[in-house]
């Protein structure tokens, strides 16, 4: 998704050549794939979220109305929730940008290869352990009784343990360990494809190294900016995993509210709205960034 | 006073040393060229002067003032690019107000500048475009306005011209020569081709493999080789295997092919060593140009004629070994044709003896 917005906010689009018929087999199982466990169940979900509210009856009855929807937007529970979960997106994909730009910059112009690689593969190591055994260790870092409050205690520095898991920090700190990755590896393919001689450019005709990359490196890699927000954002708004333990459940989120709906009350037909308005809101949310972002180009981009 | 002085510097990637203990001085207003072939370390050296390279050793003087260790910023250089590294996101207007910005400089100064850039390099009403809008040319002019309006006190070009097809290359080449006799400002030229080195350069050094190979005027370079590898690499020349036989008064006493010919010497050999006499081919005389009785002469046989328009060029046997000579084609002078027998001489202060590679 981040990457349609992208080509959007640029307005670069590559003259596709045809595909020749004789090519088509090759595609033929990605697209089945594709429609079969993407598009169906999605498409299906879309057209129950229409269906009138039945505990339990997970498939189509043609029972149309909007009911679903309106319980949504009368109760200011819900309200709260899309709130909650736009802000909890932004505020970590502004997060991930700050953490992740100076190390992306190391790494993308660190003079020996050999640092760089191992860099890279510490990145892309820590994407591999499973998340969730991921947030299980956080939280034996984080918790009441975890590393942190301990060793805190036990100096002295503080008597009752600090919240720092079980509520949104805890969360923000869980989305930005899952998805910071994402934002370093997209920053990093930016800032490479910019040619260093620009920066050296900018150095001796007067540039200090900071000034340098804030008037040259910076804007030139605004596109794999905007590609790693956009895509941390679609993640942290998306995610279930991580505000179910990190959040322990007092963090409800869109997502949430969905579990609850479908695996604990079994009522697929509202949940099944949520999940629409969780889509529109990360829709509407993208595009008003890219409407933001084109503006301030001034149509230059 | 040397404007610019590197005292043995040295960089080393690793293992390689890619420049090794360079010592010279480069005047104040002078164009100094550093020819040699790719990887010799032209461009690392350049590097080290703008200090985007720290220098394993040595050090780096500019006007005097160590500057071994200053950051780039505040070397008072202007350092122009092989890609000329024009900020894309800027237009050529606020590329060329870069430097004066950071400078602060106030804006009514600033524009008027940028103008005075513009018509400098020949741009004037481009300072709207963008570096995508421009030509290779065009882009080289703006980086060149852009070092040039901060006033550097130093201007480091590292292969300007080769991104640009041939007529234009010999267009820019007398430009920016202009420019800098205009301007008066200390040049260092990196490049790989002898005919910009040689046309536009107050000096050449020529590098081979991290070192200074021979540093001198483009005539000294050309006529007064100090190696086999600058004789080589600058234009051609005949390489003929020879003896070293002793002094001969000024000059030196070579065996080749069993004649003692004479030639200059500029390093010391010891007598009886191998070494190779060096001749130019445009210096071979043909025919009755050869009969002076002061050349040194010798009988050769024509294996080849090749027509070049404005010349024409022999392949010549010389005993077992070979000679190239390069005549005018001119109506009053004789030509030979293949199986000819010839007399071919030189003049003995044309050739050069010099030790084996
Ligand atoms: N960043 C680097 N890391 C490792 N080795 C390098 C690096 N840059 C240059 N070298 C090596 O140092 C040597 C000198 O390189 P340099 O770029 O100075 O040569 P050059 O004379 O400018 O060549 P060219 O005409 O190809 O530009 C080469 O052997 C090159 O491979
Ligand atoms: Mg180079």
């Amino acid at each position: 998704m981040a990457e349609l917005a992208l080509s959007e906010v640029h307005g670069r689009r590559t003259g596709g050549r045809r595909l020749r018929p004789t090519l088509w087999w090759l595609v033929t199982p990605a697209i089945l794939f594709f429609v079969l466990f993407f598009l169906i169940p999605i498409a299906s979900l879309f057209a129950i979220s229409f269906d009138k509210g039945a505990q339990g009856v997970i498939t189509f009855q043609g029972n149309l109305t909007l009911d679903n929807f309106a319980r949504i937007f009368t109760r200011s529970l819900y309200y709260e929730a899309v709130w909650r979960s736009v802000w909890l997106g932004a505020t970590v994909s502004v997060l991930c940008l700050i953490i992740g730009y100076p190390l992306a910059f190391v790494i993308a112009r660190t003079l020996r290869p050999g640092a760089a690689l191992l860099l890279t593969i510490l990145v892309l190591a820590s994407m591999q352990l499973d998340m969730v055994i991921r947030l299980y260790g956080m939280m034996v870092l984080m918790g009441d009784n975890g590393l942190i409050n301990t060793a805190l205690m036990k100096v002295g520095l503080i008597s009752a343990p600090l919240p720092l898991m079980y509520n949104s920090f805890g969360v923000i700190v869980g989305l930005v360990q899952v998805t910071l990755p994402f934002m370093i590896l997209s920053l990093v393919g930016a800032i490479k494809s910019i040619n260093p001689s620009l920066e050296e450019a900018a150095r001796s005709l007067g540039s200090t190294r900071w000034h340098a990359m804030r008037t040259v490196t910076w804007p030139l890699s605004l596109p794999g900016v905007y590609a790693g927000t956009l895509l941390v954002f679609a993640l942290a708004i998306s995610s279930y995993v991580v505000p179910a333990l990190m959040g322990g459940w007092k963090v409800v989120t869109l997502p949430i509210h969905i579990y609850q709906q479908i695996a604990e009350v079994g009522r697929w037909q509202f949940g099944a709205a949520i999940g629409v308005v969780l889509f529109g809101t990360s829709l509407l949310a993208m595009a008003v960034y890219i409407l933001a972002l084109r503006r301030q180009a001034g149509g230059r981009m | 006073m040397s404007d610019i002085r590197l005292d043995q510097l040295t960089h080393s990637y690793g293992e390689t040393r890619a420049v090794d203990n360079v010592s010279l001085s480069i005047a104040e207003g002078e164009f100094y060229s550093l020819l040699g072939p790719s990887g010799c370390g032209k461009s690392t050296t350049l590097r080290m002067i703008a200090g985007f390279v720290t220098p394993t050793s040595g050090r780096i003087l500019i006007g005097g003032g160590d500057v071994t260790r200053l950051p780039p910023e505040r070397r008072d250089i202007g350092i122009v690019f092989q890609n000329y590294a024009i900020f894309p996101h800027m237009s050529v207007a606020e590329n060329i107000a870069f430097g004066l910005r950071l400078r602060k400089v106030p804006r009514a100064e600033i524009d008027t500048a940028v103008e005075g850039a513009l018509a400098q390099v020949g741009l004037s009403g481009f300072g709207d475009r963008y570096q995508r809008n421009l030509s290779g040319g065009q882009q080289q002019r703006v980086a060149l306005a852009r070092v040039l309006v901060t006033k550097p006190r130093i201007l480091l070009l590292d292969e300007p011209l080769s991104a640009l097809d041939k007529a234009l290359r010999e267009e820019m080449k007398f430009w920016i020569k202009d420019l800098q006799q205009t301007l008066g400002i200390t040049t260092i030229y990196v490049t790989h081709d002898q005919d910009e080195a040689l046309t536009m350069s107050d000096r050449i050094g020529v590098m081979r493999a991290g070192r200074i190979e021979q540093s001198g005027t483009p005539r000294e370079i050309y006529e007064e080789p100090a190696s086999l590898f600058v004789t080589t690499f600058i234009g051609q020349s005949n390489v003929l295997d020879a003896t070293y036989a002793g002094a001969e008064g000024p000059r030196a006493a070579a065996m080749v092919e069993g004649r003692a010919l004479s030639a200059e010497l500029s390093h010391a050999l010891p007598r009886g060593s191998a070494a190779k006499l060096v001749i130019r081919p445009e210096n071979v005389l043909m025919g009755p140009e050869a009969a002076d009785r002061n050349l040194t002469q010798l009988p050769a046989t024509v294996i080849g004629e090749s027509y070049q328009g404005a010349m024409v060029r022999y392949r010549l046997r010389l005993g077992s070994q070979e000679l190239v000579a390069e005549r005018q084609n001119q109506a009053h002078l004789a030509r030979w044709r293949p199986g000819e027998t010839v007399t071919v001489g030189w003049d003995p202060g044309r050739a050069r003896l010099l030790p084996a590679d």
